[in-house]
């Protein structure tokens, strides 16, 4: 009997130390938060110049992992693109629908900023081809209008902004795109280059929709 | 048989090319992040109003103390370091600056480090788009800047560097666990 008791006290304890942290990450992000990783930064920690993001900045590049390439002695390898981008999460919501937020976070036929926070940058390092029109190599911001079968993918010079509207006065190229349907539920926005015949793939997903931009050098 | 022994084959083959497919990366422990001079630029570019014209941005990683000493143990004085983790940290000049008296042309360069107790050895350098700082080449550096080391009284958490005005153009100050630096940029 005593036996059982230490045991369920040492349950109660432990979920109420699980109950303690996560309620201090709501308490820190101001908003309710599916916790699916360790916490980026402790509720407590001092940070006086610029907190960690929500939606954390990542970069892909290809080759794929052409850092890592260069590092590991492979100079053959040459860099054609990379692109800049922020990861926002599903957090446990709709991502994709017909309904405007916040029931979907992002409505089809809407401007979306493939990412959070800036706007996401791609820099191309020579010349490509995307669905037959040329783009010269260079610097460029890329946004997408998502449907529910397929993503208008745009090309747009306006460098440097933040993401909350595009001005597509200087928008370059659109390219659409056909949007496919994930079998899993993807946690974190994700952009990654993958290998093609005549050249790559730009694959772009998130929560159960996932789209691929072929890029060809 | 042989058919049912192909079919498993191809069956397999398929399994691993979709396992292939759908592997996408995680995401980083040490999470990317940009700063920019001015401060906040592509908020105000947006809003049509910046106060000055883009000048700096820094691409870097953040990593996080995490209960470690970090200065003379987890990094060694006197040993190169990324300043930050993963890829190499970028600084891109949208004007020409100067760094300790040396001039440095607009573009992109990667950002180095050599830590010492009471002095930070800062290093601009050509090579771009590499991996941390194992294919450093001291051939490739176009400045260098010793730096004092400030002590915070406060723990950073997370590595930051982030711009700040100056007199003379733009401080970029760098802090982790209980030290910070400044690096003055001349404009």
């Amino acid at each position: 009997m005593i036996k059982i008791s230490v045991t369920s006290l040492a349950i109660i304890s432990s979920a109420a130390v699980l109950f303690t942290s996560c309620t201090a990450v709501s308490n820190n992000n101001n908003s309710p938060v599916v916790v699916t990783r360790p916490v980026i930064e402790p509720a407590n920690s001092y940070n006086p110049y610029v907190t960690v993001d929500k939606s954390p900045l990542d970069i892909s590049y290809y080759p794929v992992n052409y850092p890592t390439q260069l590092m590991n002695g492979n100079d053959s390898a040459t860099l054609l693109a990379r692109v800049i981008y922020s990861r926002p999460q599903k957090n446990g919501r709709t991502i994709f629908g017909n309904e405007a937020p916040p029931k979907c976070v992002q409505q089809y036929g809407t401007y979306w900023r493939l990412g959070a926070n800036e706007a996401t940058e791609i820099e191309f390092f020579k010349p490509v081809t995307i669905e037959g029109k040329k783009i010269a190599r260079g610097r460029y911001i890329i946004y997408c209008i998502p449907f529910e079968n397929k993503w208008t993918i745009v090309l747009n010079t306006n460098l440097f902004s933040w993401g909350l509207h595009p001005d597509t006065t200087k928008d370059l190229a659109k390219i659409d795109i056909p949007a496919e349907k994930t079998e899993k539920s993807i946690e974190y926005f994700t952009m990654v280059f993958q290998q093609s015949t005549t050249g790559a793939y730009l694959l772009m997903a998130w929560d159960n929709a996932k789209a691929v931009l072929p890029i060809s050098f | 048989m042989k058919q049912f022994f192909a079919a498993v084959c191809a069956l397999c083959f398929c399994i691993a090319v979709v396992n292939a497919q759908t592997k996408l990366p995680p995401v980083d422990k040490s999470p990317m992040d940009m700063s920019y001079y001015p401060n906040g630029y592509p908020v105000s570019k947006i809003q049509d109003k910046p106060t000055e014209p883009m000048m700096a941005r820094v691409i870097f990683s953040r990593p996080q103390k995490n209960g470690r000493t970090i200065f003379g143990d987890l990094l060694e004085y006197g040993k190169v370091w990324r300043l930050g983790a993963n890829e190499a940290t970028e600084i891109e000049f949208f004007q020409n600056v100067k760094i300790n008296n040396t001039k440095i042309k607009k573009g992109r360069y990667t950002m180095y480090c050599i830590p010492y107790a009471d002095k930070w050895t800062i290093i601009i350098n050509k090579e771009t788009d590499t991996w941390g700082s194992f294919k450093y080449d001291t051939k490739k550096d176009v400045a260098r800047i010793d730096v004092p080391v400030q002590k915070q009284t406060e723990i950073t958490e997370a590595f930051v560097m982030a711009f700040d005005k100056s007199a003379t153009g733009a401080s970029l100050i760098i802090a982790w666990d209980d030290v910070k630096i400044i690096v003055p940029i001349v404009f």
